[in-house]
């Protein structure tokens, strides 16, 4: 298998696994190892993807001409690779989880549950995976698409709700904004291509490069920037794998690395340079968004409204770090991005799985499970570490990059506001983890006799062993990333 | 033989547009059984295909070409693109007929036919016609054999919508006429093609009169302010009449009112107020049909609806004045007529209530219905790789290409107004179960599904390779300008 032949069978394999766990729907048993069995298979096709792209190996699939120079077309680069590491990775944990959990909860309809999932990662890959504005367009309206029926899943009255106000925002913003944003960069570059170091710089003057930056950022409404975040609250209705994959897996991942590639392979340092007030106010209202979203998340009691506020605050630091315009500012972001991705897989899983066995899915119940359910609490604790941004965890890293890339600017006050949003996030997680992994146990704690199956415990531990994985990667990924920010000479 | 007789037919192809339906019409009213009727009417409308195909295929695609000289029927750029649109819309809606006739009484049915095919005969003339008067006759056949097939339905509230079309009609050809008076009088030209070079002798009166029969025009395309009547029209007519009228009949106005606008753009004191109203009666279509269609509780009418808010994107498109504007204006045509068979061609093969809330689970009842409504959905929406976005795109193209960034704006807005209620249907058809069983469906073996799957998949595979479709659309545009590619 060559690499253009293994971009393309990472695009498709999540489709076919939707096709197959369709055709399989029963018995169940056949159902789930369908299921995880395609899911081993994209996780294998992302790792070697991910190798070839370590050895320089370049990829190009052009899938149709839709316009005239502009294509349908897929690239590996290695922002690509490393999303589809993450999302095959943590999509073969969350396969097993899914699958665990459908049994456990009795769920009505699995099948939908797994295609839909299926076809969100397919999408969140393509947007990854996309080389030109159009296909991230493409790609971004299909992951709403196929994400919809996840937040409506349920089906009951809110969830119809949810499922309204998602498809709302996020094709809304997608129609509204990100479209003729882009019908105005191709009016202005001639072209749509993503290339490092950008399109724009140079080209546009310093009033369409802020209204196009700002256009840009909203229109990729699933990276939630306020006021563009209401589909992430609403969408808590979901769920426990339906979250996961939305908030840890697909949309909100996917709408990070949207802007990152806007930031990076559409305006670069220069043309960001050009959107300098655009891009301070986008700052500035990330910035404040952050620590909003994590003092918020302090006074929900509801751990799926929790997590959702939590998730948001992570993902808004990793758009604070694109929109630096410097290549460390960009790492840091793709390192928020990765330790987002584990952490919040780890911690919804988590919780997935207490809410399965135990029913309990309010904070104030929590205290104390961790001596019934020490491998699932103590995932949930290790996560909610890296979260925070506690050492030697995934989010310390970016954390730490983050604060480093801004003050090397001189913009003290977002390093001050990231470190603010890591107390007010180890306010909303730390007591409630430590609570669980001290207090006394609950009497009766499992709704189920048998406990938590190996098929929900085991994912949440291997989740919380890939939050620590940054310790041992981090410089390696540097190197691995450097073509995103290093112009062709 | 063969070959001669392609070529002659090649040589009156304009003739015989205009001539095969309505020959065709005559013969189906002699015919003695129903099916023959319906073989007559799919042969005739299948020569058509054939004829205006490979007229497109010499003159858009192949290269430089001036037009068809000073006969009084002759193809044009813009007319065209227009009546191969109108020919293949017309063919499909024919051979769906094949199993939607039965709406009818039997001694109905061969009516209801040669009717259809008037209405294709009648637009088509109306695109190949050089002169006005040309143009006024062939849009009033197509015009009255379309008020009387939506008079054919056994249901009487059709004939409520036929007497408003009777009264729009009437508004409409006393408009035309008088404009059209207006016009010869202030530049002494009948041929559209001399507008352009014509001296105008009274610019006030050549202008009011342009105006004149564009909106005369826009009550026949059902542009707002004037569309009330094809919501009354559709609500309650034939499954069969319902997709001529939508599919057929407003494409075909939009299209010769495209023609002409294209005509009098460039003339001398014509052109601004051709675009004025073109842009005014745009605006107030994708105003107006989105808010109705976001609204409306009966699928043909939120059909009606939002083929009126196409439509003013058509003439936004078209008020931009410019080759690429008239380039997007097809492109959205096009994207129209298949959206319009597949969405009420869905509804017509899959036999549900025509109440929104009879859509609901509908995609698992009648799988192949509800996948021609959802790609038609999605056209309307102007989702990516569909001609709907091709179209969109084109349009909001061309608008930033002449600085007209309201303009572009607008377009964004219907497509906005798009989201709402072709999200509204395909979550209808996928994402609700239906409140009560209804003993429908009978889905996968009707005749009607075919044409119904087969728009449904031209309106995705030329929104993934439009490569000769642009061609074609942008040859039209600029051959009737007299600057031929």
């Amino acid at each position: 298998m060559n690499a253009e032949m293994g971009l393309l069978a990472i695009l498709v394999l999540p489709v076919a696994q939707a096709a197959l766990v369709l055709a399989c729907a029963r018995p169940p048993g056949l159902r789930d190892a369908v299921y995880m069995l395609a899911a081993c298979a994209s996780a294998g096709v992302a790792f070697f993807l991910f190798n070839e792209t370590a050895h320089g190996a370049q990829a190009h699939v052009v899938l149709a001409r839709p316009l005239p120079n502009v294509d349908l077309a897929f690239a590996l680069e290695p922002l690509g690779a490393m999303m589809a590491l993450l999302i095959g990775g943590l999509g073969l944990l969350h396969a097993i989880h899914t699958a665990g959990f459908a049994r456990a909860t009795h769920e009505k309809s699995p099948v939908r549950l797994m295609a839909f999932m299926a076809l969100s990662s397919a999408c969140a890959l393509g947007v990854a995976f996309s080389a030109n504005l159009f296909t991230m367009f493409v790609a971004l309206q299909a992951l709403t698409l196929a994400a919809f029926p996840l937040v409506e899943h349920n089906g009951d009255e809110a969830a119809g709700g949810a499922g309204r106000l998602f498809l709302a925002v996020l094709l809304a913003a997608s129609i509204g904004l990100f479209l003729p944003a882009m019908v105005w960069t191709y009016a202005i570059a001639g072209v749509l291509d993503f290339r490092p170091g950008g399109v724009l710089g140079g080209l546009a003057n310093p009033i369409s490069a802020n209204l196009l930056l700002v256009m840009f950022v909203f229109g990729i409404a699933a990276a939630a920037v306020p006021p563009m975040h209401r589909w992430l609250t609403a969408s808590r209705v979901a769920p426990f794998p339906a979250l996961t994959s939305m908030y840890a897996l697909t949309v909100l991942p996917a709408g990070c690395i949207g802007v990152f590639k806007v930031a990076a392979f559409v305006f670069g340092a220069s043309g960001l340079g050009d959107a300098h007030l655009a891009a301070r106010g986008l700052i500035v209202l990330a910035g404040a968004a952050m620590c909003a979203a994590a003092l918020i998340a302090l006074s929900k009691q509801d751990l799926r409204e929790r997590l959702a506020y939590s998730c948001l605050a992570q993902s808004l630091a990793a758009v604070l770090g694109a929109l630096l315009a410097l290549p460390a500012g960009l790492f840091a972001a793709a390192l928020q991005i990765t330790a987002l991705m584990c952490s919040a897989a780890t911690l919804l899983m988590a919780s997935g799985t207490i809410a399965a066995v135990t029913g309990r899915t309010q904070v104030s119940a929590y205290p104390g499970l961790g001596r019934v359910m020490p491998w699932t609490l103590a995932g949930f604790a290790l996560a909610s570490a890296s979260m925070v941004g506690m050492p030697p965890f995934a989010g310390a890293w970016a954390k730490l990059w983050l604060i480093a890339s801004s003050s090397s600017v001189g913009l003290v006050w977002v390093a001050v506001l990231v470190g603010l949003a890591a107390i007010l996030t180890f306010a909303h997680l730390g007591p409630m983890a430590a609570s669980a992994l001290s207090a006394r146990a609950p009497p009766d704690a499992f709704i189920r006799p048998d406990g938590a199956s190996f098929l929900l415990v085991a994912p949440v531990a291997l989740g919380a062993v890939a939050t620590l994985s940054l310790l041992v990667f981090a410089n390696s990924l540097s190197e691995f990333l450097s073509p995103v920010w290093t112009p062709p000479p | 033989m063969t070959a001669s007789l392609i070529e002659i037919a090649r040589a009156h192809a304009p003739l015989l547009l205009l001539t095969t339906p309505l020959l065709a019409a005559a013969l189906i009213l002699l015919a003695p059984i129903s099916r023959l009727s319906w073989a007559i009417g799919v042969a005739a409308m299948s020569g058509n295909v054939f004829l205006a195909m490979d007229a497109a295929t010499r003159h858009l695609l192949a290269g430089p070409w001036g037009g068809d000289g000073v006969s009084p029927l002759a193809f044009d750029g813009l007319g065209l693109a227009g009546a191969a649109i109108i020919a293949c819309t017309g063919a499909l809606a024919v051979i769906a007929a094949g199993a939607v006739m039965r709406q009818f009484e039997p001694r109905e049915r061969p009516l209801a036919l040669a009717l259809s095919l008037c209405v294709c005969g009648g637009w088509q003339g109306a695109l190949v016609a050089q002169d006005l008067l040309g143009v006024f006759l062939a849009s009033e056949t197509a015009w009255l054999a379309s008020v009387a097939l939506v008079s054919l339905s056994s249901d009487r509230g059709a004939l409520n919508g036929a007497m408003r079309m009777i009264s729009a009609g009437a508004a409409s050809a006393a408009l035309f006429l008088l404009g059209a008076a207006l016009l010869m009088r202030g530049t002494g030209v009948v041929r559209m093609s001399d507008l352009p070079l014509a001296q105008i002798a009274a610019p006030m009166s050549s202008a009011v009169g342009a105006a004149l029969i564009v909106v005369s025009l826009a009550v026949k395309a059902a542009l707002a302010p004037f569309h009330g009547w094809l919501a009354a029209a559709l609500g309650r007519t034939s499954a069969f009449a319902a997709i001529m009228l939508a599919s057929v009949g407003v494409v075909g106005a939009l299209a010769v009112t495209a023609r002409f606008a294209a005509y009098a753009i460039p003339a001398p004191s014509l052109g601004e107020s051709v675009t004025s109203v073109l842009t005014a009666l745009g605006v107030a279509s994708v105003g107006i049909g989105s808010l109705q269609a976001i609204g409306a509780a009966n699928v043909r009418r939120l059909a009606a609806y939002a083929g009126v808010a196409q439509g003013g994107g058509v003439l936004l498109a078209l008020g931009l004045g410019s080759p690429a504007g008239f380039a997007a204006a097809l492109l959205q045509m096009a994207a129209l007529a298949a959206a319009g068979i597949a969405v009420l061609g869905g509804v017509a093969a899959s036999g549900c209530k025509l109440s929104v809330d009879g859509l609901d689970g509908l995609g698992r009842r009648a799988p192949l219905s509800g996948a021609a409504m959802l790609v038609g959905a999605l056209s309307l929406m102007g989702a990516p790789l569909t001609l709907g976005f091709l179209g969109r795109w084109r349009a909001i193209e061309a608008a930033v290409g002449v600085d007209l960034w309201w303009s572009a704006g607008m377009i964004i807005a219907a497509s906005l107004a798009g989201a709402i209620y072709a999200g509204r249907l395909i979550e209808r058809l996928y994402f609700r179960r239906a409140a009560t069983p209804t003993p429908i469906q009978h889905d996968p073996w009707r005749v009607v599904i075919f044409p119904v799957l087969f728009g449904s998949v031209l309106a995705l595979a030329l929104g993934l390779e439009p490569s000769v479709l642009l061609r074609a659309a942008q040859a039209a545009s600029l051959q009737i300008a007299g600057e031929a590619p």
